[in-house]
């Protein structure tokens, strides 16, 4: 029972991450695309260091290797 | 830190026609690799190794950026708390037939090299997009 309830919300999060990129694409939409938050996370720096862009695109890079490869 | 090149400045290889056939055929090679195969982390790792140093340097166009988000922003927080919580919770339970992660729900179904192929190709698409904002 528990092992379908975990499926049901893991589905769950795909539909609404399919409703909030949806409602983003939207014309005059007020929500940011996810690329458009990923873009303004990234921006983050601490001095000269792109710790925005390397959080991103490592966490990136880790899920491929978690999935592909682990 | 160098700024990167504008979108504008594209490279004869930053360009659809070039990026797409080659991620095809990584995702052709990458769906022939089991996990747990050197051959799957050297890939993998190497992949990404030039994904990242193509993304810190600026070598790929960048797209404009918005210098602040809207309030509206929060919405995305939902599905992704979500996930997170859910993942951090079955991660905790250390049960894997009645708690599976998220991972090992994907397992059998990247088993099948189609899929296996097809994910690895949205992996790089996914990383194109990261490296071009």
């Amino acid at each position: 029972m528990s092992r379908i309830i975990v499926i049901g919300l893991f589905i769950l999060v795909a539909v609404l991450l399919g409703v909030v990129a949806w409602f983003a694409r939207r014309e005059e939409s007020k929500i940011p695309s996810l690329g458009e938050v990923a873009g303004f996370v990234m921006q983050y720096e601490v001095g000269r260091v792109p710790v925005g862009r390397v959080a991103v695109l490592g966490f990136w890079w880790w899920a491929g290797w978690h999935f592909f490869a682990r | 830190m160098e700024q990167p090149p504008p979108i504008t400045a594209v490279r004869v290889w930053d360009r659809p026609w070039v990026v797409v056939p080659v991620f095809v055929l990584i995702a052709a090679v990458g769906g022939l690799f089991d996990s747990f195969t050197s051959s799957a982390n050297l890939l993998v790792l190497g992949v990404g190794g030039v994904m990242m140093w193509l993304g810190l340097t600026g070598r790929a166009g960048r797209r404009p950026v918005p210098r602040a988000l809207p309030r509206s922003t929060l919405w995305w927080l939902v599905p992704l708390l979500l996930l997170a919580l859910v993942e951090l919770f079955t991660f905790t339970m250390h049960s894997y037939e009645n708690y599976p992660t998220l991972s090992l729900l994907a397992d059998p179904l990247l088993e099948s090299y189609a899929a296996r192929s097809a994910t690895y190709f949205l992996w790089l698409l996914g990383f194109w997009g990261l490296i071009r904002r």
